[in-house]
Parts: C-alpha cells; sequence; structure tokens
C-alpha cells in the first residue's frame, strides 16, 4: 500500500497506484476539503500542495506522489489561520463555498513565492480556478489583504518598529 | 402523488401562482409553528432546549440554533434567517448558530407550503414568519425572567441575550433564563400574527452586515457538502449515461470487463419510474475511483429513442414554425389589439431573439447517499427541492413518500440545477440493489450532459410606434421548452389569459413589464420537441434570462426608430398608468441612479466604446427587484466586445444585508456577464456536445470586468437579490454594443462574428 506524507503524517492508503490523489485524500483519508469539480483538470477545486507547488489532485496519480510533502486545506495552518484563511473571513469571500479550498491552496502557493503580487500576476496565477458564483473580485481583495499581512509580519519579525 | 405536495394547493379557486403566493401565506403560518403545543411537557424536563417555535431553539447554553428550512447554495440564506430571527428575540449575534432542516413538512416554507428554494424568495417570503418567532421567543424569555426575578415584565430591558431589571440591576442570560424552566409561554397562530414587530428604526441587526455564520466553514474545508457525506459501509456508484440526454434505453449491458476491476459491486440498470432518467446504467463498487474504473470498462447498447436525431437546428427549426401558427401556445398577456394598432402606427419593427442552451454547471456536481434503514430510506443530498425530491426518490425506491427522511447538505452551487431530483434515482436503486449504502457521484461529463438545462429559445416581437414615437403596440411570442410543467404539479402552472389551459409562467414572466403599452399582447408557446429532447430546469432567474433579452433589446431598437434616447425613452414609457403604478416609478429610480453612478449621457467616450441600458422587474412582477444595469463596452473592428464596466442598481426595499446583497448582485451580474458571452450549449444527434470546463466555459478572472453596484433601501418590503442581476445585463451589452458600433445583435451568447456581420459595411 503506497505511503502518503499528508500535512506532515505518513499514511498509508489503500488505493492502487493509478488512483488519482483525490480520492485517495477523500474517500481513504476522510479529508473531504479538497473537492471535486471536473476531474480533468480544468477548474482548480481540487487544488493541493505537492512540494510547495500547487497541483491538481484529480491529475496526480498516487504513486507518483510517495515520498513527497502533500498539504491539503486542512493542513495549510493549525487553526485555518493561515493570512489567506483570515483575509477570506474577513472579505467575507465564499458564498457557497465549494471552490474555495482550491482557491486559497492555488493562492497560498503565490504569496510563499511573491507576498507582494500585482493584481496582474494574481490574476495569470488564478485563472485556472473557477469559481461559478462568480466571487473574483473578492478572491482578489483577499489575496491583496493576505499578502501585506504576510509582508507586514515578516517585516515585524526582522526590524525593530517603533512602540 | 406526494402528500408534501399536496400542502401546497392553495384553498382560493384562482390557481394563478401570484394569487397562491400571496393567499396562503395565514395558512403558512400555522403550519410555521405547528410545533408550538407540547412545548409545556418538553420544557418540564430540567435544561431541555427552549424551542419558541420549530425554527429555532435556545439550548442551556444559551446558544442559539435556528433551523434554517431553505437549502443554502452560497447566498448565506441560513445566516440571514438566524439573522433576522436575532433582530426580534434580542440575541447576540456570536450566540447564533445554524441548522439545515430535514424535510419534515414543519420546516415548510410559510408561504409556499412546501420545502423549495427559488426565485429570490426567501427573505421575502420568511421576514414576517423568522420576525414573529424571534418576537415570541423573546416575549417567553421576558416572561420567565420577570418570574424569575419577582419583576414586572414591562420593566424588563432585552440585550444581547441578557434580560436586565435596570431599576434593580437584576439580570439574566438567556442561559440562565432556559435553565430557570421558567420561560414556559406559547404562542397561539392568532397571538403570533398579532404581535407587535420592530419598526425599521428599531432595528439593530437587520441593515447590518454581520460575519457570515457558513464562512469560516468555508475556508478551512470542515463544511460538509452532499458529495462530502460518509457512511459506515458504504459503497460507491459512477453513472454511465447514454449518448442521447432523453428517451434512450438499454438494450444490454456487457459486465464482464468491468468484474475484473477490483472491489467491483454490480452494475445496476435503472428502471425509473419517475422518468427522471432514461438509459443509465449505475457502476457500483467500493471506491469511486474503482466505480468509475468499473463504468469506462462496462459495454452498453442503447436504443436511442425518439430524440436521437434532433439538434439544437432542429429545436430551432420547431420554434420558428410553431411561431408562425396562429392558434400555437396560450396567451400570457392579452391588452388590447396590438395587430389592429400595427395596421394605424406610423412605423412598425419586427425582430427575433434567440439563446442558446445554458448549462447550470455548480462546481460541486451531482451527488446524492442513499441508505436504507428499517423503513426508512435516508437520502443525504444537497437539494432545492426537499418535498419534491423526496417524493422522486419514493418513487424510484416504490415506497411511499412518507418514509423518506432528506437530510439537507450545503449546496456547492444550486442556481436552479438542484430542484431537480435525478441523482435520487441512481442512488436510490443502487442502494438497493446492493444492499448496503451508496453514494453516487456523477462526472463532470455526467453532470454535463445531462443537465436539465437552461431552453434554447426563440422570442418574436412586433411594435408599432405612433407619429409621435410612442409605443402603441406590442406582440411578444416566447417559444421554448417548459421546466415548470415537466414538475408535474399543477399549483406551479397559471391560467392563460384567454382560458386555453394553464401555462407555464417560468417561460414568460418578465415579459408583462412595467411599461405603459396599450395593446400588449404575450403567447407563451411549448416547443414540445425541445421539452422532450432537453428537459429544461430552472436556470438562476429562469424566463425573465430570455424575456428581457427580447423586450430590453427592442424597447433599445424602438427608440432609436423613433429618434429617442434610449434611457429616457424608458422612462417615458414608465409613467405608472394604470396597473404599473408603483413598479414603474420604483423602476425609473432605479435606471436613473445606474445612469447617475455610470455616467450615462455626461461621459465622453473614444470612438468604438459606448454604453447602454436595461431595466428589468425580474424575477416576476409580483417579487420583484427593481434593477437597471449600464453597460459600458468597447468594440473592435474585428466584432471583438470587451465589457469595460457594469453598473447596477437595485432596489431592494428593505436590506436585511448590505454586504451579502452586494456579494449577490455582483455575482449575479456576473452570471450575466457570462451567459451573455462566454457560455454556449449545443445539441447534436439528441445529446448535449460540451461535457466538461473545455468546451462549456463560464466566466474566469481574466474575463472579469469592473463592476459598480448601488443597492437602494427604500423602506419598502425586502425583497430577493440573487437572480434579478442576472437578467439585466445581456440585453445591457447588446444595446452597448449598437450604441459603440451601430451593430444589433439578437442572439445569445453574443459572438464577435455575429457583431461584426451586423456592422454596417
Amino acid at each position: 500500500m503506497p505511503m502518503l506524507t499528508i500535512n506532515g503524517r505518513s499514511m498509508s492508503v489503500d488505493a492502487a497506484n493509478d488512483t488519482p490523489l483525490l480520492w485517495a485524500i477523500r474517500e481513504q483519508l476522510q479529508m473531504t476539503g479538497t473537492k471535486f469539480g471536473c476531474g480533468a483538470g480544468l477548474c482548480g477545486a481540487c487544488t493541493v500542495h505537492v512540494n510547495g507547488e500547487a497541483v491538481r489532485s484529480c491529475q496526480t496519480m498516487v504513486g507518483d506522489v510517495a515520498g513527497k510533502k502533500i498539504t491539503t486545506i486542512e493542513g495549510l495552518s493549525a487553526k485555518g489561520d493561515h493570512p489567506l484563511q483570515k483575509a477570506w473571513v474577513a472579505e467575507q469571500v465564499p458564498q457557497c463555498g465549494y471552490c474555495q479550498s482550491g482557491q486559497i491552496m492555488q493562492a497560498a502557493s503565490l504569496l510563499a513565492k511573491n507576498a507582494n503580487p500585482t493584481k496582474e500576476e494574481v490574476v495569470a496565477h488564478m485563472d485556472g480556478n473557477l469559481c461559478r458564483c462568480m466571487t473574483y473580485s473578492r478572491i482578489q481583495k483577499a489575496i491583496m489583504r493576505a499578502a501585506t499581512e504576510m509582508r507586514t509580519a515578516s517585516a515585524a519579525g526582522n526590524e525593530r518598529r517603533p512602540t | 402523488m406526494n402528500q408534501h405536495v399536496k400542502n401546497v394547493t392553495p384553498e382560493t379557486t384562482d390557481l394563478s401562482r401570484r394569487s397562491f403566493l400571496v393567499g396562503t401565506a395565514a395558512t403558512g403560518l400555522m403550519l410555521g409553528y405547528a410545533g408550538v403545543p407540547g412545548i409545556g411537557e418538553a420544557l418540564a424536563a430540567a435544561h431541555a432546549n427552549f424551542e419558541p417555535s420549530v425554527w429555532y431553539a435556545i439550548a442551556p447554553d444559551g446558544l442559539v440554533t435556528v433551523t434554517c428550512g431553505k437549502a443554502d447554495m452560497g447566498q448565506h440564506i441560513a445566516s440571514t434567517m438566524a439573522q433576522i430571527v436575532c433582530e426580534e428575540l434580542g440575541a447576540k449575534w456570536s450566540d447564533m448558530r445554524v441548522n439545515l432542516a430535514s424535510n419534515d413538512p414543519k420546516f415548510n416554507d410559510p408561504v409556499l407550503g412546501a420545502q423549495l428554494t427559488g426565485g429570490s424568495w426567501s427573505t421575502m417570503m420568511n421576514f414576517d414568519a423568522m420576525s414573529r418567532a424571534g418576537a415570541a421567543g423573546r416575549m417567553a424569555l421576558t416572561e420567565g425572567a420577570a418570574a424569575a426575578m419577582g419583576v414586572p415584565a414591562a420593566e424588563l430591558v432585552v440585550r444581547d441575550s441578557v434580560i436586565s431589571h435596570p431599576k434593580s440591576k437584576k439580570k439574566m442570560s438567556f442561559a440562565e433564563i432556559v435553565r430557570s424552566g421558567k420561560a414556559t409561554k406559547t404562542f397561539t397562530p392568532d397571538e403570533l400574527k398579532a404581535i407587535k414587530l420592530k419598526t425599521p428604526d428599531q432595528y439593530t441587526m437587520i441593515g447590518v452586515s454581520v460575519p457570515q455564520l457558513d464562512i469560516p466553514s468555508k475556508t478551512n474545508g470542515t463544511a460538509k457538502y452532499g458529495i462530502d457525506v460518509m457512511i459506515p459501509g458504504m459503497a460507491y456508484g459512477a453513472v454511465v449515461t447514454p449518448p442521447v440526454r432523453y428517451g434512450a434505453t438499454v438494450k444490454s449491458v456487457d459486465d464482464s470487463d468491468a468484474k475484473k476491476v477490483p472491489g467491483f459491486i454490480k452494475a445496476v440498470t435503472l428502471d425509473d419510474k419517475t422518468q427522471t432518467t432514461t438509459g443509465w446504467v449505475v457502476a457500483v463498487a467500493n471506491t469511486y475511483a474503482n466505480a468509475k474504473k468499473a463504468a469506462a470498462a462496462l459495454k452498453v447498447s442503447y436504443d436511442g429513442g425518439p430524440n436521437a436525431k434532433v439538434s439544437s437546428q432542429s429545436l430551432l427549426d420547431e420554434a420558428k414554425r410553431l411561431q408562425k401558427l396562429d392558434d400555437s401556445g396560450q396567451f400570457f398577456v392579452k391588452d388590447g389589439d396590438p395587430a389592429a394598432a400595427r395596421g394605424t402606427a406610423a412605423k412598425v419593427l419586427e425582430a427575433e431573439y434567440t439563446t442558446s442552451i445554458n448549462i447550470h454547471a455548480p462546481m460541486e456536481p451531482m451527488n446524492a447517499t442513499a441508505e436504507f434503514k428499517g423503513d426508512i430510506l435516508h437520502i443525504y443530498s444537497g437539494n432545492q427541492f426537499a418535498t419534491r425530491s423526496g417524493a422522486i426518490a419514493a418513487g424510484a425506491a416504490g415506497i411511499d413518500p412518507k418514509f423518506v427522511v432528506m437530510h439537507q447538505m450545503w449546496l456547492g452551487g444550486g442556481f436552479g440545477r438542484r430542484l431537480d431530483a435525478d441523482m435520487m434515482v441512481p442512488a436510490v436503486q443502487a442502494a438497493k440493489a446492493v444492499g448496503k449504502p451508496v453514494k453516487v457521484i456523477y462526472t463532470r461529463e455526467n453532470d454535463m450532459t445531462m443537465d436539465f438545462s437552461r431552453p434554447l429559445t426563440y422570442q418574436k416581437v412586433k411594435a408599432g410606434v405612433d407619429g409621435d414615437g410612442k409605443l402603441v403596440a406590442l406582440s411578444h411570442d416566447v417559444v421554448s421548452a417548459w421546466p415548470t410543467q415537466r414538475w408535474g404539479l399543477p399549483d406551479f402552472l397559471t391560467p392563460s389569459v384567454d382560458k386555453k389551459g394553464p401555462l407555464d409562467s417560468l417561460t414568460v414572466n418578465g415579459s408583462d413589464f412595467f411599461y405603459t403599452v396599450p395593446n400588449h399582447h404575450v403567447r407563451a408557446i411549448k416547443n414540445e420537441m425541445a421539452h422532450n429532447a432537453t428537459p429544461s430546469g430552472q436556470l438562476r432567474s429562469v424566463a425573465p434570462g430570455w424575456t428581457f433579452w427580447a423586450v430590453e433589446s427592442m424597447i433599445d431598437e424602438i427608440a432609436v426608430a423613433a429618434g429617442k434616447d434610449p434611457a429616457q425613452y424608458r422612462i417615458s414609457l414608465l409613467d405608472g398608468a394604470g396597473k404599473n403604478d408603483g413598479g414603474a416609478q420604483r423602476l425609473r429610480n432605479t435606471l436613473l441612479a445606474a445612469m447617475g453612478l455610470a455616467g450615462y449621457g455626461t461621459k465622453k467616450l473614444p470612438k468604438g466604446e459606448g454604453m447602454g441600458v436595461a431595466c428589468v422587474s425580474s424575477q416576476e412582477r409580483a417579487t420583484a427587484s427593481w434593477t437597471a444595469c449600464v453597460a459600458h463596452v468597447a468594440v473592435a473592428p474585428s466584432g471583438e466586445v470587451s465589457v469595460k464596466k457594469l453598473t447596477v442598481a437595485t432596489d431592494v426595499g428593505t436590506q436585511v444585508h448590505p454586504d451579502n446583497i452586494r456579494a449577490q448582485v455582483e455575482g449575479a451580474a456576473l452570471w450575466g456577464l457570462s451567459l451573455a458571452m462566454y457560455e454556449k450549449a449545443t445539441l447534436k444527434d439528441g445529446g448535449i456536445e460540451q461535457t466538461n470546463f473545455d468546451g462549456y466555459t463560464p466566466l474566469r478572472m481574466s474575463q472579469m470586468p469592473e463592476v459598480a453596484v448601488t443597492v437602494i433601501a427604500n423602506g419598502e418590503m425586502a425583497t430577493g437579490v440573487g437572480e434579478p442581476a442576472v437578467t439585466v445585463v445581456a440585453p445591457a451589452i447588446g444595446n452597448a454594443i449598437f450604441n459603440a458600433s451601430g451593430a444589433r445583435v439578437r442572439a445569445l451568447p453574443i459572438t464577435a462574428e455575429a457583431v461584426k456581420g451586423a456592422m454596417k459595411a
């Protein structure tokens, strides 16, 4: 049985190597925050991180990620308080919410590399993630808000600030 | 066929849906409080919950859990219901929780008398009942507190889940009062009706954008949708659907290869007496991945049935044929004599407008989990019409609907798709066949090709204008499949004006506009071929999504022909005469607001750019949110259209949650844009050709223009916002394209080729 390193834990899954990672996560590991949307890499609802890169788990086979570091929405932060998750609440982004795990995971892979993206960079990075409720403008705002928080937090760690 | 549905039968002899909606309010109110008798015994138990009405309970820890009978598909209606209760109850917002109702009739909509979520009706139809429920709870708690403290109830103040007596400085929290067991007052329906509710100036919650209760769970993966349901011992089903949308039958199923798939359990050919599905087979296996493998390995042969040769073109040809017949259809509006008026008119205009087949495609593909436990069939699925869907599930199981319990889940998008119950059938029959719970999940391909789509529509409009440019005659024929007739519930149909039997008003709503036109006819014509080949459904905004495309484009064409500014021309038609009094003025004001916000007529635009307006009374005359849009577009010589900005104004009467209204209106406007420019499905050989998001392409982030929303809250009754803005955008864009380029487009979606072709050489 393949072993997966997921959200910092090693777990064996009862699934063939050619099983999409999506279904192993959802059914074998019963972590249902990662969603099935299209099964073809066209909508982004199933986005997770593999070694820090955003990938579509419906197009990623279990056999290809053994030994790699997988992160799902459940493991993005310990208490659901990643700057993006806080920004998603602050901007009241979700409507139906179904695509939002994927949106947040996709956005997190951008901010991990670039905490000061332009609007154009955000759009280019997020354009593969469909939101049928069309919450796009709030998604953009929330990413910018989280980016600001991440820059402020890292600045706070590095610089002395007047008290 | 369904005992629940019997509840919706109105007592009045006028079965028109409008009077039905209003006329059953009183009955509904009583149904909503069926839980009141017996509350005394419930309270006698120590530390029991306090349940002032079926709609909520206050636990001994003070948490208030509101049970929402509406489907929450992202419109945050559960949170909205809690907010309305909270206002009158006097609870602290952080004490509020929500719970999704089962299909128990006691949770039926107090006005509709059924569990059905649609039409942007929920806030409007539940505001009063939730307010009264909240107020009743506050009064009961206040009496309880008065008894416990030994002070007069009239001297008590309720605020933030605490009842205090300022004179003695005594106070009790809701939790303490519930634990004291002193809150025992019950209310008869008449007493409930007599409660004096707050006036808007006393509101502290209504009109405040409180944090939506469901949002945190939708940022950390914990919100549970139908697809997330896990039941011990369950199997998974993948459906194999035929190449023809409707009417195929299975000739044979060869499962020899499927049997080689590990975990494969059984192939189940559906025997669907509800006729919701035709020719479906379910491959059941131990995991969904294996079920999909098995489904792919099944060799199914079909008889394509009567619709196997039908295409989009044949549906359109048939629509045109039907429209030309004098005796087609039934009249929805019949004022005056447009044909005679056109005979004496100075100018006559004629145009035809079409819309394509459109697919709902919510992000969560259709799914349902069925479990037989003893005599009871449990269904877990996010659904917008539990009353009917429970009956379909029962029909699929061959049992009485009263033995079906529907467990509502969060909906990963609804948009009308989840009014239908097709997903119940494979789940129920597979669970029955394999003797264990089964979760059926559609692939995206199943979901798109088996959608209950927005039907292809064809509309013909003929107008007559007098010498002063006044619109004196309008004949409007609407040819489409009839989505609501398909439900088989006569109460949802509307009598025709010409007494030719009921018509499906969800194909013509909107055509009965608020413009004053002395001679005005609207015919609703059922396209039987489309009805059979492409069973249609209610797609976000339903009829106004196509009727206003025709009406608002035609009004523009008439204004241009009369040499008038299209916005000013609309204002002159919105004179509020006769039956249009009230609505017309609100629509006029909304249009003016949008014009002002957009800088219509004041902003100088470069060559190749233009603005267009449209204004609508969606969803229906009786339930309208007055909505206007100014679209600003740039049109390239190639015909390529770039939508630069949408300015939307909407009059919602009363705002419960301003931020949510903006979110809904913006989402709806972008839906309107998506349908206007990017979404098209086609039928070939009886099957939908688009199977995933590569062929069917809703708006993406990079295609989003600037959207400005302004909300008018003038103190009238709260109305709905989920849909109206969908309907106003396409005609505003079409009119803007004309303004920018002189090209008149009459088919949705709008293509560069059509724009270029319509440009004057």
